[in-house]
């Protein structure tokens, strides 16, 4: 049987304009517990490709440009 | 199949401190983030170089990179960094610098407690406070006359931390200042030592305008533990506060005051639990028979954190 | 990155660290500081920089035994006490006799523990006897410092490979580990001659009352690795029966952060705004009355702070809202719950296993050796009870370096190379399939059916439906669980850790035929505490494929309890209500 895509809204959102993963910075996907984030091929910059987030945070605290925002997942909230 | 390395490697310094040099800040930022990420004190002279860098984010990453090193090398940079024109970069450093523990690096910030900007000053005492260098004493002193209440309040804690009886006269001056933090950090602060004259001035500050330096004072005097201060604990079991009240009868419990045990009962019928419960446990710790009626009374309390320190209290009286 | 790899490494070392968490850091370098010369490996499935159940700080030290304030011996009676007396007390009062040196390190570390004005540390009473709990108000340095000092003792960090299995060598003695990279599925063979499992609670075992995976009291990341491994390579487990249940704040599922608001005069209420809590020391006593308030008429339960000045609810404030979980002001924010006004409402966790908030774990003794020659376990996921965080770095030293010391006099031990080669077939199985059933699938089903037929209040035919049905659910597992990606073969692993535990959960529930613990064992068809036949550990071990129980003695205590304490004691937290 094949997979069906399900979508889901994504806690972690990048600022693009903020974001320098395209300058070599890997900091918020190191520092991701359950490492749901990746560096988009397309854009150079950080993105959530994982909705398996624990909304712990080192992503945002310690982003170098304030960058990442954690919200709490949709499920919770 | 092909074999791999499963390790991290530990940065080749060289050439990250190469990066420093490019002239995209984003890169020499991540370069700075990777030289403090090696751990390694050999990446000190790479990482000083940029102190000068002419970007402010660039700073603001080594200053916030120099709190992985304990080392003289990383607090003459933060020295620096402290009194950077851009306010980030420099509470930043006044972060990093509190991290510091080698008292060899009391030499790179002492110079900063005479600094014409009173955030300069404020962030030399905080970074000195843990070092507990007796070299910041004397500057300490005299920053008790500084104008700025923060610089005041960091002077007095590397007084505080070096816990001599010498500075007697500056904690006790102190729990008279204009500001109310230093106040509470100086009715803290005495409780190290057994003078009389610390437990009559924090006896004193009972009386303070804020209540939680007189709070602060209550709690000290459980701690320093002088009868000299039961008057005055007694007359705190009606302050204005609950917090207050609280606190002088956590106070009067630990200085086993027995003559105050009808005082006490009487907070046994408070509207709020959490005063009924210090109450039963002040008489617990005191452990007067006379106490036994009182404390029998209210074995059926409605809360149950009091009913639980009644009992208590009740086999404490035997 | 995610893609598959096709690649075979094998390393040898003297100390293999499984878990870069709490434990783990502080057995590597205690390993390697008591002997330099040792190659000492840390294996992390994510990355040691910020990783496991404090990757976000720690707000305090919950049972810090300091001099002045507690003694061993005290300690050691209040938690035999909490746990009905099921404590083998010599870990324990190791633990207790020990804490005091490693808070002193981990601040020489710059771990930032509160001080008062003086500097000295700041403790604060909030049970009834002893003063244990130490806040951290600037808690969030703790992961960098670890970290720093990894670096700094050239520990060799092997980060984004997860343990799948443990090697054993012909005399069953511990060899090594088998692992796997999270990112290319690449294959690792770490033959060691001790391993040190710190793997953290099993906290992926029930499912949230949101329905959100991830949204779990522990870190996620930790889904009872530790423990599946231990019983696959033949160690006992104590106690599994004693599940981990917590006190939380409803659907945000973190801590309710008592031990941090306490001392400011904050409170668990019911509806009413009544304190209903008899019992003193955390324990399963203290979540039945908690269990039975939510479900009362004055239900449900509430964190308290409004009667709290407003700068004090402040000050509370801003150490919730900046350690160990700080989303949670994001929470409360987007409710528009502010602590000033409104009580806060609270729940209970999903079960999972953990030693550091109940005793469920690996069997240990107080050298933290488990039941397999040469293997330890600390943290979390090892036996002794009520650890808590201070548990995890004062025992993880204790196993580092009585492993240090072992494997100085050991030789490399043998391993089995064709059970290397089972396994690698059996964690590449996922990636070999192209359909089939994902792992979030497959991980929903169990938890689900662990909810509704593993968690208390315990009935014997519910939990026999259970093993039934996970049984089910086990081979879909072994037959037709497909993972596109080396994520999603990380994903497919823990759930296989997750069933494993589930399974160990109802064996080890059914064994013990009385109640005890309060909520943590409630079995509903046996609701009496039977001291004459369980007063006694219960082991778990792998026999022959199959999950075999049995009762293990207590060991006689060494910090004796008269009758009458143990009395008093129950004076204490049994209602007096007639």
């Amino acid at each position: 049987m094949p997979l069906a895509f399900s979508p889901t809204t994504v806690p972690v959102v990048v600022d693009e304009a903020k974001c320098i993963a395209d300058k070599g910075c890997t900091v918020c996907v190191d520092v991701c517990p359950l490492d749901v984030l990746r560096i988009s091929d397309l854009t150079g910059k950080a993105h959530m490709k994982f909705d398996e987030c624990w909304y712990c945070m080192p992503c945002e605290k310690d982003c170098p440009t304030g960058a990442v925002t954690v919200n709490i997942p949709y499920l919770l909230r | 199949m092909t074999a791999f390395d499963p390790f991290e490697d530990f940065g080749d310094i060289e050439e990250i401190g190469e990066r420093l040099n490019d002239a995209d800040a984003a890169v020499r930022r991540l370069a700075v983030i990777d030289l403090a990420e090696t751990a390694s004190a050999d990446v000190l002279p790479h990482l000083l170089t940029a102190v000068a860098d002419p970007d402010a984010t660039v700073r603001l990453q080594l200053a916030i990179a120099l709190s992985e090193f304990d080392a003289v090398e990383a607090a003459a940079g933060l020295a620096r960094l402290v009194a950077d024109q851009d306010l980030t970069v420099a509470q930043a450093a006044a972060d990093s610098l509190a991290e510091l523990k080698d008292p060899a690096a009391a030499e790179s910030i002492l110079p900063l407690v005479s600094h014409g900007r009173a955030f300069v000053r404020a962030a030399g005492f905080r970074g000195l406070k843990a070092l507990r260098s007796r070299g910041a004493l004397g500057p300490a002193l005299a920053a008790m006359r500084d104008e700025d209440a923060n610089v005041r309040a960091q002077a007095l804690g590397v007084v505080a931390y070096l816990k001599l009886e010498e500075t007697l006269p500056c904690l006790v001056a102190a729990t008279r200042d204009a500001d109310a933090t230093v106040r509470s950090v100086a009715v803290n602060a005495l409780s190290f030592t057994s003078q009389p004259a610390a437990a009559a001035a924090v006896t004193a500050a009972l009386d303070d305008e804020t209540w939680q330096v007189r709070a602060a004072a209550a709690e000290s005097l459980g701690r320093i533990g002088q009868t000299s201060a039961v008057d005055g604990l007694t007359a705190g079991l009606s302050d204005e506060y609950w917090q207050v009240r609280q606190k002088c009868l956590n106070a009067l419990g630990k200085l086993k005051a027995q003559s105050t045990v009808r005082q006490i009962s009487e907070l046994l019928t408070s509207d709020m639990a959490s005063l009924r419960k210090e109450s039963a446990a002040a008489l617990g710790e005191i452990a007067d028979p006379s106490s036994r009626d009182s404390l029998m009374a209210h074995i059926g309390d409605a809360d149950p954190d009091v009913r639980k320190t009644v009992r208590w209290a009740l086999t404490r009286l035997g | 990155m995610d893609n598959f790899v096709e690649g075979l490494s094998e390393v040898t070392c003297d100390v293999l660290v499984i878990g870069g968490g709490t434990a783990g850091p502080m057995a590597a370098l205690k390993a390697k500081q008591k002997n330099p010369a040792l190659n000492v490996v840390l294996l992390e499935k994510a990355n040691v920089k910020r990783s496991g159940a404090i990757c976000m700080g720690m707000d305090g030290l919950n049972n810090a035994v300091v001099p002045g304030y507690a003694t061993p011996e005290q300690y050691t009676k209040e938690i035999t006490i909490a746990n009905d007396g099921i404590v083998d007390q010599a870990p324990v009062f190791k633990y207790a006799s020990r804490c005091y040196d490693i808070i002193q390190e981990l601040d020489r570390f710059g771990i930032r523990f509160q001080k008062n004005a003086n500097g000295d540390f700041d403790l604060k009473k909030v049970h009834h006897l002893g003063t244990y709990v130490l806040p951290m108000p600037n808690g969030d340095t703790v992961k960098k410092a670890l970290y720093r000092q990894i670096k700094r003792e050239r520990i060799l960090v092997s980060n984004r490979f997860m343990a799948t299995r443990l090697l054993t060598a012909s005399d069953g003695r511990i060899a090594g580990a088998t692992a796997v990279n999270t990112r290319t599925a690449e294959f690792l063979v770490l033959r060691a001659k001790t391993v040190i499992l710190c793997m953290g609670a099993a906290g992926r075992l029930g499912l949230p009352h949101s329905g959100y995976l991830f949204g779990t009291y522990e870190n996620p990341t930790n889904s009872g690795d530790g423990y599946a491994m231990a019983y696959h390579a033949g160690a006992a487990l104590a106690n599994l029966e004693c599940y981990q249940i917590n006190p939380l704040i409803k659907d945000y599922n973190g801590p309710a952060c008592a031990y941090v608001a306490g001392p400011f005069g904050a409170y668990t209420a019911n509806s009413e705004g009544n304190r209903f809590i008899e019992s003193d020391y955390w324990s399963g006593q203290m979540m039945q009355e908690f269990y039975n308030e939510l479900q009362s008429g004055k239900g449900p339960v509430f964190l308290k702070l409004n009667h709290l000045h407003a700068d004090t609810v402040g000050e509370i404030e801003e150490i919730l809202h900046k350690v160990e979980r700080p989303s949670r002001g994001r929470f409360h924010q987007a409710r528009g719950t502010d602590y000033r006004e409104k009580m806060i409402e609270m729940h209970i966790s999903e079960i999972g296993f953990c030693s550091g908030h109940s005793a469920s774990g690996v069997f240990v003794d107080e050298f933290a050796r488990t039941t397999v020659p040469g293997l330890y376990a600390a943290g979390d996921m090892a036996s002794v009870p009520h650890n808590y965080m201070l548990g995890a770095f004062t025992n993880g030293a204790v196993a580092g370096e009585h492993a240090a010391e072992v494997a100085l006099e050991t030789d490399l031990p043998d391993f089995d190379s064709e059970f290397v080669k089972a396994e690698r077939k059996r964690v590449l199985a996922p990636t070999r399939r192209e359909d089939g059933i994902p792992p979030n699938q497959l991980e929903y089903k169990t938890r689900r059916l662990v909810n509704d037929y593993l968690q208390p209040p315990k009935v014997t035919a519910r939990m026999r439906i259970g093993q039934a049905r996970l049984a089910e659910v086990r081979d879909d597992l072994e037959t037709a669980l497909v993972a596109r990606n080396a994520h999603e073969l990380m994903r497919s692993l823990e759930v296989s850790s997750i069933l494993d535990c589930a399974d160990m959960a109802a064996h080890a529930s059914l064994f013990r035929t009385e109640s005890r613990w309060g909520l943590y064992h409630n079995r509903v068809d046996y609701p009496k505490k039977d001291d004459d036949n369980w007063f006694c550990h219960t082991l778990l071990r792998k026999v022959d494929g199959r999950l075999v129980s049995e009762k293990r003695p207590i060991q006689p205590y060494i910090v004796p309890i008269e009758n009458e304490e143990r009395t008093a004691y129950d004076r204490l937290r049994v209602s007096n209500q007639a």
